[in-house]
């Protein structure tokens, strides 16, 4: 017999007087040891907390705070005669601009193309129809487990005439077996009738990727896109590698390195000549800053990003749970 | 009888010649982008490093160096734009005889097409290839050979050669094949097609995963940057001797080796810290301040290494929020620098990867709580288990196969650290200290330039990598049945 809306509203009722009433009971029972241990864990991911957001907030409000106070060391935890000449000031500082410029457009060229062709290659290993499929597929991941080293690599770029180019940023980042394992498995759990009802209306391959693969698999393609996103805007070391003539391709990642450790001397990188009144004192103080400011600069797009990432993020830790 | 005797052993010799013409069409599209291969560099003045396929698209590449010998007039513009217009043209003609291999793989219609293209093609490369002879002759014909230094390129031949077996090979199969019927339309067969959409991708991965392995062949020869390989600078394992026969390079390995398995093993040793950090944060039982912590303690991940040293630097420098902080209160008078001096550099580095890393780890483990039956938690109260004993019972067990896999992954990569955040903390005082395997090998073979020997431990970096790793998978497949590769 089928319950009636009253006696389904009543039921609900008493499962939520129990609930609270157990919920209650806990607390009531706390023990002495409980508190503490409450207070221990509470405290400690609150610190924990505090040492990964303070850096940001420290390095933040020294970038917009009075340089004099800055330079005495008197900012540290309120900023004080807020102002925004520092980021102005990046405009002279010689070739943030084109750095700047090439770590936007590899982010976005190279993250277009390895999402296309990881979302493709992931469609064409699904089918087994193709010709030695197996082995293909088994040539593609496994390059995730070996390379051939770091210096055989380099020079496989410069023999190609990749080095000094800024076609090695983006390039050598299209296939990633990674993905394309984490797009195969995605679509794999796409009903395959959805396809076949295509096929059997005529639609070639692509026109199946097109029109069913590629907007059903979006949820992955976002997750690659913001984890490869990130690795093009945080990369640093095929800069230092493969630019080394060829400074006007550095990406922001690397200027900020040589920045931070040009000593103490950041004046020469301006080129206004009206710092002609810097004493030994404003010299530290503007490189400290314009560190700082630089450093901001580079981070802000991450932290713009990171809100929108989070939901992405167990997809995206999935490695070790996949297989080949 | 006699008739389907014959007719399947002429099938496989026509499908033999085709076989031949698609793999050297393959390679000769490989050699396209080859500089070594470029039968365009017919002069010293052509940069070394472009290709056939760079000299064809874009003739400022082509010209780039040799513009002063174009306005002194040792060298004809028009020459170079003959030679520009022939490597344009050997494109093309490559570029036929690709499309035309392609097409082979159809129906018959499309093979007879795709042998027309092909032969069309080889013909226009072999006459584009032919075309670049007079341009050589005019090099050198200059009145300032010494600046202009003419060249015959070894490219010259390896791509008349291999154009013109292209040609004359599918001329045969040309030939010999049987016609199309009349009305029957081009086709392809769903697994061909499939293969030649994958075709492009899978020669991406084998020019930047599997091409890299012919550079091993440095190891084995004397050689400095810029220089080509020569058969008479063939040293055999005269590197990997060196390596430990040198007193300074084998003082320099036996430090590498020590810094990169001290940190592989603090690294191994605190790997339970993601775990724990996972259950501790679970017992938190406000739903909004758990989602607080882990928002926060991901950030760090997600910023490069180059940052976290600008966060250093903002702390724990001289003029950092430490010693300014420090000394407003008046607690010290001068301020030290923490980022400088080799005390401590293991554990600081520790430090700087849980700080960066931990979060981020303990992802996978709260997802695998999320993921724990929730009825065994119930059973535990009923049998009157405390939060610790929960902890130890339900949650713990839990989690231990996925921290198995974690610790496996680990120990098989203990030699790779990854150079970036030692190469961003090392500086004066700490290199002895700091410097990893990944840091050496950087430091060896780009900055100071000796290619062979940092090819030899890469080279033994990666065959033991792969080692370690299926090691790891077999100990893994013995233990629990399952794989992690």
């Amino acid at each position: 017999m089928a319950m009636t809306e009253q006696e389904k509203l009543d039921a609900k009722a008493e499962k939520l007087y129990y609930k609270k009433q157990a919920h209650q009971k806990k607390k009531i029972k706390m023990k002495p040891g409980d508190v503490l241990f409450e207070i221990v864990d509470h405290l400690f991911f609150l610190v924990f907390s505090f040492t990964c957001i303070f850096p940001f907030y420290y390095i933040f409000i020294n970038t917009i705070s009075d340089n004099t106070l800055v330079q005495k060391g008197l900012i540290n935890f309120i900023p004080r005669g807020i102002n925004i000449s520092n980021y102005l000031a990046l405009r002279n500082v010689n070739e943030l601009g084109t750095a700047f410029i090439v770590s936007v457009s590899r982010t976005v060229i190279g993250t277009t193309l390895m999402v296309m062709a990881s979302a493709l290659v992931g469609y064409l290993v699904t089918k087994d129809e193709m010709w030695h499929r197996k082995f293909w597929y088994r040539a593609l991941v496994i390059t995730m487990y070996f390379n051939a080293g770091t210096i055989p690599i380099y020079m496989n770029m410069v023999m190609l005439g990749l080095t000094n180019n800024f076609l090695v940023y983006i390039i050598p980042a299209i296939v990633q077996p990674y993905n394309i394992i984490l797009v195969k498995t995605y679509i794999e759990s796409i009903p395959s009738e959805l396809e076949e009802s295509a096929f059997i209306d005529g639609a070639s391959f692509m026109k199946v990727f097109r029109t069913i693969i590629w907007p059903l698999s979006r949820p992955i393609l976002a997750t690659i896109a913001i984890f490869g996103a990130v690795g093009h805007w945080n990369s640093f070391t095929d800069s230092l590698m493969y630019m080394q003539n060829a400074p006007e391709l550095f990406t922001l990642q690397h200027r900020l390195y040589t920045y931070l450790n040009t000593a103490s001397n950041l004046q020469s990188l301006m080129n206004t000549s009206g710092t002609a009144a810097a004493s030994a004192m404003a010299t530290v103080l503007n490189s400290k800053v314009i560190k700082y400011t630089i450093s901001m600069v580079t981070i802000i797009p991450i932290l713009i990003v990171y809100p929108f990432m989070q939901r992405y993020f167990e997809e995206g830790i999935m490695l070790g749970a996949v297989k080949g | 009888m006699e008739e389907s005797l014959v007719k399947p052993q002429e099938t496989e010799k026509r499908d033999f010649l085709s076989i031949v013409t698609r793999v050297l069409t393959l390679i000769a599209v490989f050699l396209l982008f080859i500089p070594g291969a470029n039968p365009t560099k017919i002069s010293g003045l052509i940069s070394k490093n472009i290709s056939l396929f760079t000299a064809g698209v874009s003739y400022s590449s082509l010209i780039n160096g040799s513009e002063r010998a174009i306005r002194m007039e040792w060298v004809n513009k028009s020459t170079y734009q003959m030679l520009y217009a022939m490597a344009l043209l050997m494109l093309i003609g490559i570029a036929l005889i690709g499309a035309g291999a392609c097409m082979s793989l159809g129906n018959r219609k499309l093979k007879n097409m795709g042998s027309v293209f092909s032969v069309i093609g080889s013909a226009v490369a072999v006459a584009a290839n032919l075309g670049i002879y007079p341009c050589y002759q005019q090099f050198c014909a200059s009145e300032r050979l010494e600046k202009v230094e003419p060249s015959f390129p070894a490219g010259f031949y390896i791509f008349l050669v291999m154009d013109i077996i292209i040609l004359v090979l599918s001329l045969v199969v040309l030939i010999r094949q049987p016609k199309a019927e009349k009305g029957e339309k081009c086709a392809m067969e769903a697994k061909y097609r499939l293969f030649l959409m994958l075709l492009p991708f899978l020669m991406l991965a084998f020019v930047f995963c599997y091409l890299p392995l012919w550079g091993w062949r440095y190891a084995f020869f004397d050689y400095n940057s810029g220089e080509t390989l020569s058969m008479d600078k063939f040293v055999g394992f005269k590197w990997f001797t060196y390596l430990f026969q040198n007193a300074a390079t084998r003082r320099d390995i036996i430090q590498v080796m020590r810094n990169t398995l001290v940190m592989s093993g603090l690294n191994i040793a605190t790997s339970w810290v993601p775990m724990f950090f996972a259950i501790f944060l679970n017992e938190i039982r406000s739903k909004k301040f758990r989602r607080f912590v882990q928002t926060v303690t991901t950030i760090p991940n997600f910023i490069s290494w180059v940052l976290v040293y600008a966060i250093a630097l903002a702390i724990f420098s001289t003029d950092g929020f430490i010693n300014t902080f420090a000394m407003s209160m008046g607690w010290i008078t001068e301020g030290t620098n923490y980022l400088m001096g080799n005390s401590f550099t293991w554990l600081k580095m520790l430090a700087w990867g849980m700080w960066k890393g931990v979060g981020w780890s303990a992802i996978i483990y709260i997802a695998g709580i999320s993921g724990i039956d929730q009825q065994l938690y119930e059973a535990a109260i009923v049998d009157g288990a405390g939060r610790f004993q929960k902890m130890r019972y339900v949650t713990l067990p839990g989690l231990l196969p996925t921290y198995c896999v974690m610790l496996l992954m680990a120990v098989a990569g203990i030699l790779s650290n990854g150079m970036d955040q030692y190469l961003v903390f090392s500086n004066a005082t700490n290199s002895s200290t700091i410097r990893v395997l990944d840091l050496y090998v950087y430091q060896l073979g780009i900055v100071s330039g000796s290619i062979p020997l940092s090819t030899v431990v890469s080279m033994a970096k990666s065959i033991i990598s792969v080692i370690l790793l299926f090691s790891a998978n077999g100990i893994s497949k013995a233990i629990r049945g399952e794989s992690i590769v």
